[in-house]
């Protein structure tokens, strides 16, 4: 019988690896996002929306607790409106810093298009808290909060679901929230026309933040 | 506790809690056990010195490949990514080469066999520098990056292409000069020189870019606020030319002086050897003109310059 030699162990602990490793399933979600948006036969990233939903007509909370009608708030400039919390640990960081970036590097800015962010998790969310933490992406983007009532009736008007608590966060930050993970784009009228799911990358908005300005306004 | 096969990307929120990478522990374990068992099979006692490499070419492995390294690296952040590929390729794979018993190489592929034919020619100077550099490009593509991290498998492939093509390349520079194969300066400078000069245009592209060329970074659960994907990608790009630019510089400046000082030594003992061989001939011409002194008078003296 034939000594094994250094390469034939080497050999024979490669094809066990590789075994092993082509029974591990494929990682979670990030597989099927890390290419970013397909692009739309009509050119935009942005998937267009076969329903017709509106501002919802709520009044919620700025970071001065100052009560802030949503829809005529964002009447007559295109708005980008997203339901997330500051403890996040990865969709609403990642959305909201790509929009950011995408607005820098395409020269777009909160005067043109408004970026309203509002919390789904009142307990821990802050009026303070809210507007440190948005400081990281951009100061002019709007923080707002509500009672969870509240905010679930502005989801509810656009057919989304509700908060739901997930379990610890593994950071040990409390719990980790679900929730809606699209950004929903919409027009100086206040009707909804496009949603951008998570996945979305910069190029992604760069290719679109020109055409809502241009179109939306 | 969470044991996960090799690190891959996965998506989820980043904790700074262990998770122990099985793969990584039976890869290095198949290693040490192999070298120390090849060479008890074959009675030669282990060369301390070769053995404390082949031990830090492992360590450098299980180092970036363990967690935290391994994890962030796979997954979150593309300068760990970079760190990872940068000690595969300039710390691992160097020692590893440089640890082999000539005996074992051998003994593993002896000169004419098929594999040894193989090994000759996939450490052919031309063919190491394509196949090294053919895997820095191709590895460093975003749709093959996206593609492959998100899977343990493709993760793992990765890996083994960093290092397979690191060592090769490694092969005929690291060597000893006696082996077939190996080159020397100045075509050893050439070889380093030709590949610290590629590697600065997949870095060019990673400093210089505008956007986050890899999807699988910038979509990653952020570790904190205020580090975007571009800072982290630019300082991805800078790293490789440092790794790649400054270290590969550093080494080729070594490997010329020393090669200027092998050749001034030999310049000076071919001197040293011409010198002997007149300073023999003065000797035999004074030892001749001592003899004719007893029969004839004394010849004009004249100087003749050396």
């Amino acid at each position: 019988m034939t000594t094994p030699t250094p390469s034939h162990l080497l050999a024979l602990l490669a094809l066990l690896m590789a075994l092993a490793a082509s029974a591990c399933a494929p990682s979670t979600s990030t597989a099927a996002v890390s290419r970013g948006l397909e692009t739309q036969p009509d050119g935009w990233r942005g998937l267009p929306l076969d329903v017709e939903r509106t501002m919802p007509d709520v009044t919620l909370l700025d970071t001065d607790d100052r009560p802030v009608e949503l829809a005529a708030r964002t009447a007559g400039s295109p708005t980008l409106l997203f339901f997330g919390y500051t403890s996040c640990p990865d969709i609403c960081p990642v959305h909201l810093s790509a929009i950011a970036s995408a607005m820098r590097d395409a020269g777009v800015s909160t005067s043109d298009l408004d970026v309203v962010f509002v919390s789904v998790d009142p307990e821990r969310d802050t009026p303070e808290r809210i507007e440190e933490w948005l400081s990281y992406f951009d100061r002019g983007f709007v923080g707002l909060h509500e009672d969870l009532e509240v905010v679930e009736v502005a989801l509810a008007a656009l057919d989304l679901p509700g908060p739901i608590v997930e379990g610890p966060d593994p950071r040990g930050e409390g719990d980790l929230i679900g929730h809606p993970a699209q950004v929903i784009g919409f027009d100086a009228e206040g009707n909804a026309r496009r949603v951008w799911p998570f996945g979305a990358r910069r190029a992604d908005w760069i290719s679109d933040l020109p055409l809502i300005v241009e179109q939306w306004s | 506790m969470n044991v996960a096969w090799w690190c891959s990307s996965t998506g989820q929120v980043w904790a700074w809690r262990y998770t122990p990478f099985l793969g990584v522990w039976v890869l290095a374990g198949g290693l040490i056990g192999g070298y120390v068992l090849a060479h008890r099979r074959t009675g030669h006692d282990l060369d301390p010195i070769l053995t404390r490499r082949f031990v830090l070419g492992v360590l450098a492995v299980v180092v970036v490949s363990e967690w935290p390294i391994g994890a962030l690296g796979a997954g979150y952040l593309a300068s760990v990514g970079m760190l990872r590929y940068l000690t595969y390729t300039f710390v691992a794979a160097p020692l590893l080469v440089a640890s082999l018993p000539g005996w074992m190489v051998r003994r593993a592929a002896p000169t004419d066999t098929r594999r040894g034919r193989a090994l000759a020619f996939a450490t052919a100077w031309p063919v190491a520098l394509l196949a090294f550099n053919s895997v820095m490009f191709g590895t460093h593509l975003p749709p093959i990056v996206d593609g492959l991290k998100v899977y343990q498998a493709g993760s793992f492939a990765l890996d083994l292409l960093w290092l397979g093509a690191a060592v090769l390349w490694w092969w005929p520079a690291v060597r000893p000069d006696d082996e077939p194969g190996t080159i020397r300066e100045p075509i050893r400078a050439f070889y380093l020189f030709a590949s610290s000069v590629l590697m600065f245009v997949p870095a060019a592209f990673l400093t210089f870019a505008p956007l986050p060329l890899y999807g699988l970074y910038e979509l990653a659960p952020p570790l904190w606020l205020g580090f975007d994907p571009t800072s982290d990608q630019q300082t991805a790009g800078i790293m490789m030319n440092v790794g790649g630019g400054l270290v590969l510089w550093a080494v080729i400046t070594a490997l010329f002086f020393r090669w200027a000082t092998s050749e001034q030594a030999a310049d000076a003992s071919t001197k040293r050897a011409r010198d002997d061989r007149v300073l023999a001939r003065i000797e035999a011409m004074a030892t001749d003109a001592g003899a004719d002194d007893d029969d004839a008078p004394d010849p004009p003296v004249h100087a003749t310059p050396i």
